[in-house]
């Protein structure tokens, strides 16, 4: 990444121009549209909190973005260009790494096996090893244990190290917290600060989420497959608690 | 139920729950997303077995039963992914909850099982007067699988009526319902507690569980942090806490 | 295979064994069976002496290349990026491509590594074993004792347990010599069962299979509710055109079609078991098996009593055989089958106390004083037999029991919640349906030999029965006939069969293109079945009397021309075809319903179809090509020429045909936009929630709309 943005985080997201950029995408699996015209700007080394209750939409976003899925309408820019239906893996080759939800391991590989699956993004195997390993000295120590039987904040982790081994522009993430104690989550998000501060654009989706709010430089709230509303953390708290109690 | 715990390899998926649903009683279960609600759930229905604990029904221990004999002694429940019978029509759904029921009811050999046809008045009655109550009247032909899920999780529900529970485990009967819809199921809910039917309830809209429950749980990490009466329950900083997240 | 991942595990294990049976064919087609195909060892020099024991160089070269690929193969699977990427695949398709890994190009390079390890085994085999096709595909239970023992997942567990199959293999074939014997029963086959008994045995050790708490086949096509009339009336034209073909038929032809019936009725079995109640069992002409060696030892006075019994006795071998098989589900279910009909065949069949010189002579029936008394007789009463089990079947699907073996089929969880014992449900359709496979047998009123019953033949069945409609009573008719008859249908059409029968089905059941699955189609794939459901909607057939009257007309017509030798049997054979699936189909285009006008097509639509009869009934198929088997591909190939051509004419779609606005059950699944396949890739894929699995299909927003309720 070029553009480094050290520490003003909130001057990064109103200068910057978008890394990842939806623009009207609409999505349906089968005959049931699910996005209805989803703009959506990750300013170039935002954290953008995308936050909204189930069913909203949130995780087939994020699976547009990724190229898991292609939009029946719309376009998805990444740094400009259009990538609108380049399949998952080439855009995780570009530098595209996405943690799906409560699934970013594969159980039956030990922890060093899941590391080498992380090189297909052109890094090469020491230098995930030695980013995962500094990082988290906990998978260290289980770097032959299979990972299905880690802890669910050690799994977490385990797909947080890719994140951070690969160095990728845009970083993806999926319910980050979801079944995870509080101190672990507080611990993930603040690998997420991290991650953010070396220049990474990051699109985190959560239902539940104060913590995140914390990181993030902006947040959406995201109701029925739209976007409700975008802005500065502090700005949305109301739409945020109208989204989830439906006052 | 009392007492359940559930492991799954190194993860411990439950600990030590222990909640009670009384004649006629909504009791409300929330909690976040991986709270171990669902779990439970299974645990209650003998899909999974608890490496500790009990469960009983109507004072009985049913610890050691299968899924169907628990099913018989009166459980009855609902999915939160849907488990539909996808290729029959509304009414076929709700008929064989109603004919699975007359089958043990009677005690029935698996001669009878062959015999027990339809043309039989009864079961004809009772699928209508379900699918009347549920407002799916106008539905009765249409093949489950075409349903969006709103309604889809209404036949769930006039399926597990058919076998006419005692006890009802509800798992987000709610979503994918509109707000109006959502008021008059939360009315349904009301009047099936008030004809003696106990039900608990796992349900993502708090404002539902607020307001058709008389006790209400809240569930995070596999086990419980707060448990009673709404007001209680909505005044408890620990429960903001799991919905918003800590730290704040 | 790539189109089939994701798909249901009846379909992947009917793809797969499908896709083997084509392939013995093809081998069988390429290196005759009478021909030897005697092979070398590779290493005709060396040996070794060790402790005693003679080694030759070629199994010195087996032991060593074991060894080595065992090696290599951990070292590929556990230290190369690929190998893992193969182990990751199975964990997590999406997730690989997360990671910038290629799931399909690695899925293929694991197939093709199985495929030549596979080769390699072959090739050592071959001065082991006489090479033939059948036992070398067979080998593949073998196989899979093995690798069951390190549940199909490690390879050190598969190791030993070949190992420990070799010995056992190896020892009971030295203690038991030719003669051996326990009492009455001979054991000189024992060597040749251990495998499947081993199977059998490991199979049961298999920890129970956990209900599963959520299944991901949401979007299931629904299966059609079959009318009780059509099904009676289709009953009634199946005798009447048993009656009429076999009068035509020469005496060793009739005997043919007898074992075509038979085989037609064991099918036929498959349709409450696998098509209600989606479970597979791949020893159906087992039981077909029991059921002939039943009547032919006990009731050789052909009294119907005789038949009850043996169909009491297959029954109660079928709820035995289920009873631990149901335990388990899937892929060991069918291995459990397979192992019982191979254990059958060497166990049981080839006692000579059950089957005396390897032949069973299944008696003509007697009812009391009536007393059939020929081949053609016979035929009739498996004609009858055969329509009033497909009448009980329909029966069976609209009763209350058949609604429960297809919610149990949908979701097994929700029957158990609902209370429903689901083993004694599966146990008791296990049974029925072998009764009806063993009713297949003990009316089949000819000798069968023991080669009739082996795994080999029961495969097909089962694909058939699949293939060509699985739940559908006119495909169990088409497969078991086709495999019945085997020596007129010739290999070439076994090989083409796969082909032929889709051809079939299409035709055969229009409103049922949405087949998906079976070979990976995906609905989305056919545009042309988009459009067409609001053009050209034809009714039905049965309404129209003038089209009935017409139908029977043409029948006798041809029936006439082929008893007074105006055509050959084959240009008979030919006609009904067409007149079946290309003529009768557009019949109520032409005649006009009651309060529509359809005129200006009926002239020229009527015309073509007369030539086309007409043509079809004189061109001299005998001679025109070489082998019987390509006459039937010939002529199946011009009935679809003319049926779509006949449908172009129309401007019809053959799906066009449904009557939607009714939304009977039958009709879904035709507009699903979403099918199983792809339900369940979106739904593994992307984490969706259920909410986006239920489609609402065109035909129930149709039906929401029409009927105005909601």
């Amino acid at each position: 990444m070029s553009a480094q943005i050290p520490g003003s985080r909130s001057g990064a997201a109103s200068s910057s121009k978008p890394l990842l950029e939806l623009r009207g995408v609409t999505a349906a699996y089968g005959g049931i549209q699910v996005l209805h015209g989803v703009d959506l700007e990750v300013p170039e080394g935002a954290v953008l909190a995308l936050l909204g209750p189930n069913g909203a939409g949130k995780t087939t976003t994020i699976s547009v973005a990724c190229g898991l899925m292609e939009p029946t309408a719309g376009k998805v820019y990444m740094a400009g260009a259009d990538v609108t239906g380049v399949g998952a893996e080439e855009l995780a080759r570009r530098g595209v790494v996405t943690v799906p939800e409560g699934k970013g391991i594969f159980p039956n590989l030990t922890v060093k096996e899941n590391l080498l699956m992380a090189t297909y993004a052109g890094v090469d195997m020491d230098h995930v090893e030695a980013v995962a390993y500094e990082q988290f000295p906990r998978l260290g120590e289980r770097r032959t244990q299979v990972a299905g039987t880690l802890s669910g904040g050690e799994q977490q982790m385990l797909a947080m190290a890719r994140g951070l081994a690969v160095n990728p522009a845009v970083l993806l993430l999926d319910e980050l917290s979801m079944g995870l104690a509080p101190l672990v989550v507080e611990e993930l998000y603040g690998i997420v600060a991290r991650i953010a501060r070396t220049g990474t654009s990051i699109l985190v989706v959560e239902q539940f989420a104060r913590t995140v709010l914390g990181v993030a430089d902006l947040a959406a709230v995201m109701v029925n497959g739209r976007v409700r509303a975008v802005g500065r953390p502090s700005e949305i708290e109301n739409e945020l608690s109208a989204a989830y109690f439906g006052v | 139920m009392s007492g359940v715990t559930v492991r799954f390899g190194g993860h411990q998926a439950l600990t030590d729950v222990s909640l009670g649903v009384d004649e006629g009683q909504i009791v409300g279960l929330i909690g976040p997303n991986g709270a171990g609600k669902t779990t439970l759930f299974n645990a209650v229905c003998g899909v999974v077995t608890p490496s500790a604990g009990s469960v009983r029904i109507m004072g009985r221990d049913v610890s050691n039963l299968n899924t169907h004999r628990r099913a018989r002694l009166g459980l009855g429940r609902t999915f939160q992914r849907l488990e539909v019978f996808s290729s029959l029509t509304v009414s076929d759904n709700v008929r064989v909850g109603v004919e699975i029921r007359q089958t043990w009811e009677r005690r029935g050999t698996t001669a009878r099982q062959f015999l027990a046809t339809d043309g039989n008045l009864p079961v004809d009655a009772e699928v209508d007067l379900i699918l009347e109550r549920l407002g799916l009247g106008g539905l009765a032909d249409v093949p489950v699988g075409s349903l969006p899920t709103g309604q889809a999780r209404l036949v769930e529900l006039g399926r597990a009526l058919g076998a006419r529970p005692s006890v009802l485990l509800l798992d987000e009967p709610a979503s994918g319902l509109d707000d109006p819809e959502t008021a008059d199921f939360g009315r349904l809910l009301t009047d099936l507690a008030g004809a003696g039917l106990g039900i608990l309830l796992v349900e993502h809209d708090v404002g539902l569980v607020m307001d058709v429950c008389e006790h209400i749980c809240v569930l995070d990490f596999g086990s419980v942090i707060a448990s009673g009466d709404p007001e209680v329950v909505r005044a408890n900083e620990a429960v903001v806490a799991a919905y918003l997240g800590a730290g704040t | 295979m790539r189109g089939i991942e994701g798909a249901q595990e009846v379909v992947k294990i009917v793809v797969t064994v499908s896709l083997m049976v084509a392939l013995i064919f093809v081998a069988l087609w390429i290196w005759p069976e009478d021909q030897a195909h005697p092979l070398g060892n590779l290493v005709s020099t060396g040996e070794l002496k060790v402790a005693g024991v003679t080694l030759t160089g070629q199994r010195l070269l087996t032991i060593g290349t074991a060894i080595v690929v065992a090696i290599v193969l951990r070292f590929i699977l556990r230290g190369t990026r690929l190998g893992i990427a193969m182990r990751a695949v199975v964990d997590d398709r999406s997730l690989l491509k997360l990671n910038g890994g290629r799931p399909d190009r690695t899925s293929m390079l694991s197939w093709a590594l199985g495929a030549s390890l596979a080769a390699v085994s072959g090739v050592l085999l071959a001065s082991e074993q006489a090479p033939s096709v059948i036992p070398l595909t067979l080998l593949v239970v073998n196989a899979y004792a093995a690798a069951v023992v390190g549940r199909l997942r490690s390879i050190p567990g598969a190791f030993a347990g070949s190992i420990v199959l070799g010995l056992a293999i190896s020892y009971v074939g030295a203690y038991t010599p030719a003669d051996a014997a326990w009492g009455p029963i001979a054991l000189d086959n024992l060597q040749r069962a251990v495998p499947a008994i081993m199977l059998f045995l490991v199979i049961l050790a298999q920890p129970q299979v956990r209900l599963r708490a959520h299944s991901l086949q949401r979007a299931r096509r629904p299966m059609p509710v079959p009318n009780q009339r059509l099904a009676a009336i289709g009953g009634l034209v199946l005798v009447a055109t048993v009656v009429g073909i076999g009068s035509l038929m020469s005496g060793p032809d009739q005997n043919t079609l007898l074992k075509g019936f038979g085989f037609a009725i064991a099918t036929l079995s498959l349709v409450p078991l696998t098509g209600y109640s989606g479970q597979i069992s791949l020893a159906q002409l087992t039981f077909t098996g029991i059921g002939a060696v039943v009547m032919a030892s006990w009731g050789a006075s052909g009294d119907v009593f005789w038949v009850f019994v043996a169909v009491a006795v297959c029954s109660a071998v079928g709820a035995l055989v289920a009873l631990p098989a149901l335990r388990l589900s899937g892929i060991y279910l069918a291995l459990a089958t397979a192992a019982f009909a191979i254990f059958c065949y060497w166990m049981v069949f080839q006692q000579q106390d059950v089957m005396p010189g390897s032949t069973a002579s299944v008696p003509y029936l007697k009812i009391g004083p009536l007393e059939v008394g020929s081949d053609f007789g016979q035929l009739v009463v498996l004609a009858v037999a055969f329509a009033v089990i497909a009448n009980v079947l329909v029966a069976l699907r609209r009763s209350a029991w058949g609604r429960r073996l297809t919610a149990m089929r949908d979701s097994p969880v929700a029957c158990a919640t609902l209370g429903l014992n689901l083993m004694s449900t599966k146990v008791g359709v296990f049974a029925l349906s072998a009764a009806i496979a063993g009713a297949g047998g003990a009316l089949a009123g000819r000798t069968f030999v023991v080669d009739d019953f082996g795994l080999d033949q029961s495969l097909p069945i089962t694909m058939l029965a699949v293939v060509g409609g699985i739940g559908s009573v006119g495909g169990a008719l088409l497969g078991g006939l086709l495999l019945g008859v085997a020596p007129i249908a010739t290999t070439a059409l076994a090989a083409n069969a796969i082909g032929v029968f889709r051809v079939l089905q299409r035709l055969g059941h229009p409103g049922d293109l949405g087949h998906a699955g079976l070979h990976g189609d995906r609905p989305r794939a056919h545009p042309r079945r988009c459009r067409s459901r609001h053009r050209g909607r034809l009714p039905g057939l049965l309404p129209l009397r003038e089209a009935i009257a017409a139908a029977i007309v043409a029948a006798a017509a041809l029936w006439l021309a082929a008893r007074t030798e105006l055509i050959a049997n084959w240009g008979l054979f030919a006609a009904v075809v067409v007149l079946a699936f290309a003529v009768l189909p557009v019949l109520p285009a032409i005649l006009p319903p009651p309060g529509e006008n359809r005129r200006g097509r009926v002239g020229p639509t009527a015309v073509w179809l007369v030539v086309l009869l007409a043509v079809t009934a004189l061109i001299p198929w005998e001679n025109a090509i070489g082998s019987t088997g390509f006459r039937l591909i010939a002529i199946l190939g011009w009935t679809v020429l003319g049926a779509l051509t006949t449908l172009g004419i129309l401007g019809l779609d053959p799906t066009g045909r449904l009557n939607v606005s009714g939304a009977s059950p039958d009709h879904i699944g035709l507009d699903s936009s979403l099918g199983d396949a792809e339900a369940m890739v979106a739904a593994a894929e992307v984490g969706v929630d259920e909410e986006l699995l239920s489609v609402p299909t065109p035909v129930a927003l149709e039906v929401l709309r029409g009927g105005g309720d909601r």
